[in-house]
């Protein structure tokens, strides 16, 4: 394999037929630079679904209230749902083994003023347990507590860019920032993942937005993560009940799709992972018939150097060459094409991603790439073609009977 | 050194059988130079290629070297031709691409020799045809007539017991095919049994024995007086 005869042997006729083996490593190249390309396009695909998804627990259930559209219970349908506070604790106390953290939403708009600093953002009353829920980052300070529910104190945790635009450098925590003209003290700064309009968002105490609205006890949604240990049958059969449970209380009708909306995380994960792994297998798919139409050039060109060495072979025999060494000859220049070939294209694409993955970062597709593994496979692939490529041409080659070759009258 | 045995031969030509050998019986001495001559047809090239196994006999006994030739496999066969015999082809068939010196090597290099050694071996036959100066040159840089003492340099290179040439001038005009008839007689004074197929006289007449074959049988076989080439050249 290491003989140095055989390589010289081999750069030999690539070096006599330059176009023609070009033009069959690149069909092999050509394959291998689609396979890689469509895997890491699938590869960003992912990255970019599941970028959506991961500043929130993926076991997270969200609740909000809709329009009925069928008539029930003696009610009209176009009744609107709202929930309470009482829902929240309802929920709480019906599954106290499924519920890990809970928490209620209260939605409101604010203006928010520091000094002659204003802004508008988007409040949001929660639940100390919804910083769980959100994967909320606090990275100074703290987040809301039990305490501050009770009192309902007049407190805020800031998103990263509301500080920026309100407190310039002014480190925000212990001031008093107004909310629409009511003084709030900062007691935490958080950062996200998602993106950066979360972090244009405030957190405040439920109980204390819920007083400021009117007294109210309305909340818009509940926030709710279930036990963690659960799989995805277990999680579905759970929002099941939740819903099955809220629709009773609130009086609708267990067939009216619009009352109420449970929106659990571990099927739309589901859905894109099923998605996304249907999407590779008709990526790998792809690329591997690409890959034998390459394979399959290889064969060809193979087949028809040994066509038209086949005098040349004819000698070798006639002056003792033994099958095997004529084998030998022809599935090594074969996984040499092959192999030198794909690693070019192998190395364009992995160029080509290195240079601009890293800058493609949309919601829908982020960060193409391949794995370590791809390349480990596609090389091992490539090898494998070489062989099958190379075998039959071979077997031929070996079977030239020196006679045949060397009749020339 | 050959010895053949009521050796038959006959191929299938679509419905027709060609009957080519009928019975050849045939012994060559070490040291000898034999011309085999015949007409077009007369199996001459067929004798050839199964005294040099690349074809296989239908019936019959070949010895060669007092090992019987026979139901060899493809593996067994090359180690045997690599051993026992050397070719020499009316169109040379050196490789193309490969340089004289190479051409020569190849031989040696299916006999496992060491590149080094290998080399220096070949470099020496090509010093014995004449052709050291020329050693880095493809055969298409060389005449017709060093193309064939290339050839016979490579067929000697592996030091076979046996020297098959098929006729050897054929493609080589009458002054160059002297040259060449005088290397192969030069190649026989040192001892080496060579078989020379040929259909012209002037060829035969320099060997030291003529075989005339027709419609596969041998119908003449006697000695001759050997005319040098020298005199020619």
């Amino acid at each position: 394999m290491f003989d140095r005869d055989v390589w010289q042997e081999i750069f030999n006729t690539l070096k006599t037929n330059k176009l023609r083996t070009f033009l069959t490593g690149f069909s092999v190249g050509w394959a291998i630079f689609i396979l890689v390309m469509l895997l890491a396009s699938v590869n960003g695909m992912q990255n970019g679904f599941t970028g959506q998804f991961n500043d929130d627990a993926t076991n997270s259930i969200f609740v909000r209230p809709g329009t009925t559209s069928k008539a029930y219970g003696g009610f009209e349908a176009g009744r609107r749902i709202q929930l309470k506070n009482d829902d929240l604790e309802y929920i709480k106390q019906s599954f106290p083994e499924d519920v890990e953290y809970i928490s209620a939403r209260y939605y409101a708009n604010t203006t928010a003023r520091y000094k002659s600093e204003t802004g508008s953002y988007s409040v949001q009353g929660t639940h100390p347990d919804h910083q769980a829920i959100e994967k909320t980052l606090v990275v100074a300070g703290r987040y809301i507590n039990e305490a501050d529910i009770i009192n309902k104190a007049k407190v805020a945790v800031i998103g990263r860019k509301v500080a920026e635009d309100l407190f310039k450098d002014e480190d925000p925590l212990g001031k008093f920032v107004e909310f629409n003209g009511l003084p709030f003290r900062v007691i935490g700064i958080f950062t996200d993942d998602g993106d950066d309009n979360a972090e244009r968002r405030i957190y405040a105490p439920v109980s204390t937005y819920q007083r400021i609205y009117g007294n109210t006890n309305n909340i818009n949604m509940i926030a709710l993560t279930y036990n963690p240990t659960y799989d995805l049958a277990t999680s579905l059969e759970f929002s099941s009940r939740l819903e099955d449970l809220m629709k009773r209380r609130h009086k609708i009708d267990p067939d009216d799709q619009s009352g109420l909306y449970i929106f659990n995380y571990a099927e739309a994960f589901d859905n894109i992972n099923s998605f996304t792994s249907v999407l590779k297998a008709i990526g790998i798919g792809v690329g591997f018939l690409i890959l034998i139409a390459g394979i399959v050039g290889i064969g060809n060109i193979m087949v028809f150097t040994i066509k038209e060495r086949t005098k040349e072979i004819g000698v070798r025999k006639a002056l003792g060459a033994r099958p095997s060494q004529i084998v030998n000859l022809v599935l090594l220049e074969s996984v040499f094409i092959t192999s030198i070939s794909g690693f070019v294209g192998l190395l364009f694409a992995w160029m080509i991603l290195a240079a601009i993955g890293p800058t493609i970062q949309t919601p829908a597709f982020s960060d193409p790439s391949v794995s370590l593994s791809v390349v480990v496979t596609a090389t091992i692939i490539l090898i494998i073609a070489g062989v099958l490529a190379g075998l039959l041409p071979a077997m031929k080659a070996a079977n030239v009977k020196p006679i045949v070759a060397l009749s020339d009258k | 050194m050959i010895e053949i045995k009521d050796l038959h031969k006959s191929y299938k030509m679509g419905s027709n059988v060609l009957h080519v050998l009928k019975g050849i019986n045939f012994k060559v001495e070490e040291g000898e130079l034999v011309a085999i001559m015949g007409s077009s047809g007369s199996g001459k090239s067929t004798l050839l290629n199964i005294l040099g196994m690349l074809d296989g006999a239908d019936s019959g006994a070949y010895t060669l070297d007092g090992v019987p030739i026979k139901n060899l496999s493809e593996t067994k066969a090359a180690q045997y031709r690599n051993k026992f015999l050397g070719f020499i082809f009316q169109s040379f068939n050196l490789i193309n691409y490969k340089s004289a010196l190479e051409n020569v090597a190849l031989p040696l290099y299916y006999q496992k020799v060491p590149r080094k050694e290998r080399q220096e071996k070949a470099m020496k036959y090509l010093e014995r045809v004449g052709l050291k100066p020329w050693a880095d040159h493809l055969p298409s840089e060389l005449s017709g007539g060093q193309k064939q003492r290339v050839a016979i340099a490579r067929a000697m290179a592996a030091e076979p017991k046996v020297l098959l040439a098929d006729e050897p001038t054929g493609a080589l005009d009458s002054t160059t095919s002297y040259e060449v008839m005088d290397l192969i007689q030069k190649i026989n004074d040192d001892g080496n049994t060579i078989l020379v197929v040929t259909h012209e006289e002037d060829i035969a007449h320099m060997c030291k024995r003529i075989v005339h074959l027709k419609d596969g049988i041998i119908v003449e076989d006697k000695k001759i007086e050997q005319v040098r080439a020298e005199q020619y050249v």
